[in-house]
């Protein structure tokens, strides 16, 4: 226990050390060298962000632009991850729906979220529409295979139990191989929203009026760079959010999994 | 036997039937019943007439495909083996060394959860538009990916194995190049393969953003001057690119895994 | 006698065989086995190695077909798995996201059994194989002994006509091999039913068993049958169980020469 403590103690002071001295380093170059003309300072970073916080940037504060962001992502994310761990099951247990929809997933898969963009906007416009059916695709793509992998790498021995306590094809569908293929569609599903994340920033610095895509973009277009650094650290955030709510949802629904170890 | 064949073929001829039927409907809901406007959703001859157009003509971008694609290529080629060089070591001594560790992780975990594509617009500002802000932001993208996985990969190197080393009087390096890094190796080669992936993604998003070259901007371009064709072409030339460059990584980490076995 | 025999027959061997098709050519595992059981009798498979003892086991389960003759089930031909068949696997095979007490209960959900009906029943078989307090637990937090005991009580509460036992110890470390038997033993003389229980542990075949098949080892057939009549619960080291037991381990050692 007492070592327990010294350690985490250490790692802190470290980490204290460290994140100081990378401020320090960043502080010094604005100051002293020709950096300066480029880059603010940490401090003017931390003031403008407050400033954007409690004031505006661009129509609203940044925190209502971080919320836009996310409730594309959410939107997207939850009818993506849907339809793909859906056709990711039926496809992992059924060799007839993996006949006829893998070779076009295939064709899809490969292609980034974010190439879709030019084509989203032909199609659906400048406007929600287009960032949210780009999201879609990024959840889609990523939770299909990992749900596929898993419904079909369920141990046949379990499949074999529940057949002998009398399990039909359905029964064994929704009881044993949904459950048996969880862990592996939450690996997907992690994937998904960091690439759902990034994919609604990409599409909101393509054309946006909010967003942190927008930020940051807007902050390039007025040569503004604590606007940009603003914006990236509340991408950061969000991310982590995101990453954060995921783990702990898996956490509850895999209990199962690791519990005990 | 001759059961399983068949059930096989059969479900190669759905997958043919399958693909043949969307190719179908896609051709007879554009150009027999003209549900939508070429120049709005193109049809499956107009994606290929394009395609075989675009490999000697200029137009409207400016660059044939090859070219565009060479673009593409160079640039991302380049920001991934300098993250690649720059990621998987320091990956490697962070998960090796305690004191790179602790000063070294708190300083990767606040930049890993942003998106490589977030630092365009300040590479951008730093370095202009141009090769070295593309490949800077595709540097960062290959590098959290290759950190992860070879952190991951050293860590799960199992403490008897160390202690043989020791056993055998194995020096710390001997016991890093002999044992560790071998059994990373098959998620340092994930490392790589996420980190492809990442890249290709950012690099895309980087000449969407700001080119004058490349798949990305020949893209972006097709929708400016309202040539869906173009865009489609250009969409399955990222996807096949992608795909060529995974395939390659992958055989080449069963060439690398089978010859670490053969020792 | 015919009469007899046939009523109380609940599964019945007939030619039986399996042939294995591999890119290596065609691989015989079983080849023409002959036995059918008696009620409420504990049978017991024995045979060297790892060969045909878990396809037998499979097939009268239903998980695998016979490619030659048939096996019968109450008379009727069996085609796929059934309740009337309860199986216990060597690989224990418990639904790792449900406690303890879901997967004793599972078979009576998928029969439609209400909740309160279930748990009762359920409950029953827990407190039979031991697993009192735990009925909350995940398989990962048992260790091997409790998962497999969970494993009979999950069979068992199907409340089959036959148990199919393939090596259910075989994972399991010496000692807690041996209270295992013991504890199946009890089980059996509580619950009675007729129990087909594979084995290559000769102490464990002679321990359990009302009646011994010995197999061969690739392809399996029956060798020899022993009726054990020793009175339960058996003593180990008695001379009759050593007996017994040196000479079925002879059979053995000249079957496997001839294999």
């Amino acid at each position: 226990m007492n070592e327990k403590v010294k350690e985490r103690l250490l790692s802190v002071l470290c980490a204290v050390i460290s994140i100081g001295l990378f401020l320090g380093f960043w502080w010094w170059g604005t100051q002293r060298t020709q950096l300066g003309k480029l880059l603010p300072d940490p401090g003017t970073v931390f003031t403008a962000m407050c400033g954007y916080i409690t004031g505006t940037v661009g129509k609203c504060s940044l925190l209502m632009h971080m919320l836009s962001s996310l409730r594309r992502v959410l939107i997207g994310f939850v009818i993506g991850s849907l339809a793909g761990v859906s056709l990711g099951l039926l496809m992992g247990r059924y060799a007839l729906a993996r006949a006829v929809f893998n070779p076009l997933y295939r064709v899809i898969r490969p292609i980034p979220p974010i190439a879709w963009i030019p084509i989203s906007i032909i199609w659906l416009g400048l406007g929600e529409q287009a960032k949210i059916f780009l999201i879609i695709l990024a959840a889609f793509a990523n939770t299909t295979l990992n749900a596929m992998t898993g419904a079909r790498d369920v141990d046949p021995e379990l499949i074999n139990a529940a057949r002998m306590l009398g399990a039909k094809e359905g029964q064994i569908f929704r009881t044993i191989v949904i459950p048996a293929a969880v862990p592996a569609i939450f690996a997907g599903l992690q994937v998904g929203i960091s690439s759902s994340w990034a994919s609604v920033v990409a599409a909101e610095m393509i054309k946006a009026e909010n967003g942190l895509g927008w930020i940051i973009q807007a902050g390039m277009d007025n040569n503004n760079m604590s606007q940009i650094l603003a914006g990236i650290i509340m991408i950061g955030v969000g991310g982590f959010a995101l990453t954060c709510i995921m783990r702990t949802i898996e956490g509850v629904m895999c209990r199962w999994n690791k519990s005990g170890r | 036997m001759m059961k399983i064949i068949n059930k096989k073929s059969k479900y190669t001829l759905i997958s043919i039937a399958s693909v043949v039927f969307v190719i179908a409907v896609w051709y007879v809901c554009i150009n027999v019943l003209h549900l939508k406007a070429e120049t709005v959703f193109p049809g499956p001859l107009t994606v290929v007439k394009t395609f075989v157009q675009k490999l000697y003509t200029k137009a409207p971008d400016g660059a044939t495909l090859p070219v565009h694609l060479f673009s593409s290529l160079k640039v991302a080629l380049l920001g991934y083996f300098l993250g690649v060089v720059f990621g998987v070591p320091v990956g490697i001594m962070m998960a090796w060394s305690k004191w790179v560790d602790r000063f070294v992780r708190p300083l990767f975990d606040l930049i890993r959860p942003v998106p490589g594509l977030a630092w365009i617009p300040m590479f951008i500002l730093l370095f202009g538009i141009g090769i070295i802000s593309k490949a800077a932001v595709i540097f960062l993208s290959t590098a959290v990916a290759c950190i992860v996985n070879s952190y991951t990969g050293i860590r799960q190197t199992k403490e008897e194995h160390l202690w043989v080393g020791d056993v055998f009087g194995a020096t710390n390096v001997q016991k890093l190049f002999r044992i560790a890094i071998p059994t990373a190796l098959p998620m340092i080669f994930t490392g790589l393969r996420v980190a492809m992936g990442a890249a290709w993604m950012a690099l895309v998003a980087a000449e969407l953003l700001a080119a004058s070259e490349g798949l990305g901007y020949m893209i972006q371009q097709g929708r400016y001057s309202s040539k869906p064709a173009l865009v489609f072409v250009g969409m399955l030339m990222i996807g096949i690119v992608g795909l060529v460059l995974d395939t390659a990584l992958h055989w080449l980490e069963k060439k690398v895994a089978k010859g670490m076995n053969a020792e | 006698m015919e009469q007899e025999r046939k009523i109380n027959t609940m599964i019945e061997c007939i030619h039986a065989g399996k042939i294995f098709h591999t890119p290596d050519g065609e691989h015989e595992v079983v080849k023409d086995l002959n036995f059918s059981t008696r009620e409420n009798e504990f049978l017991v498979l024995f045979g060297p190695g790892q060969c045909g003892k878990t396809t037998i086991i499979n097939m009268i389960a239903g998980f695998e077909d016979a490619t030659t003759g048939q096996i019968l089930a109450a008379g009727k031909k069996v085609e796929k798995p059934d309740v009337s068949r309860g199986v216990v696997f060597q690989s224990i095979a418990l639904f790792p996201w449900m406690t303890a007490m879901q997967n004793v209960e599972y078979g009576l959900k998928i029969k439609g059994v209400g909740r309160e009906e279930r748990q009762k029943r359920a409950q029953r078989y827990i407190d039979l194989v031991g697993l009192k307090g735990f009925e909350k637990s995940f398989p990962v937090q048992l260790s091997g002994g409790m998962k497999q005991r969970v494993g009979i009580a999950r069979a068992y509460c199907n409340e089959p006509e036959v148990m199919l036992m393939d090596e259910p110890f075989g994972a399991l470390d010496a000692q807690t091999r041996y209270m295992m038997q013991e504890e199946l033993q009890r089980i059996w003389s509580t619950e009675k039913r007729t129990v087909i229980f594979v084995t290559n542990n000769i102490e464990e075949a002679i321990y359990l068993a009302d009646r011994i098949i010995v197999l061969t080892n690739c392809p399996a057939t029956v060798k020899k049958e022993y009726e054990i009549d020793l009175p339960r619960p058996r003593n180990l080291v008695s001379e009759k169980f050593l007996a017994l037991r040196k000479e079925i381990t002879g059979i053995l050692d000249s079957s496997q020469l001839e294999g």
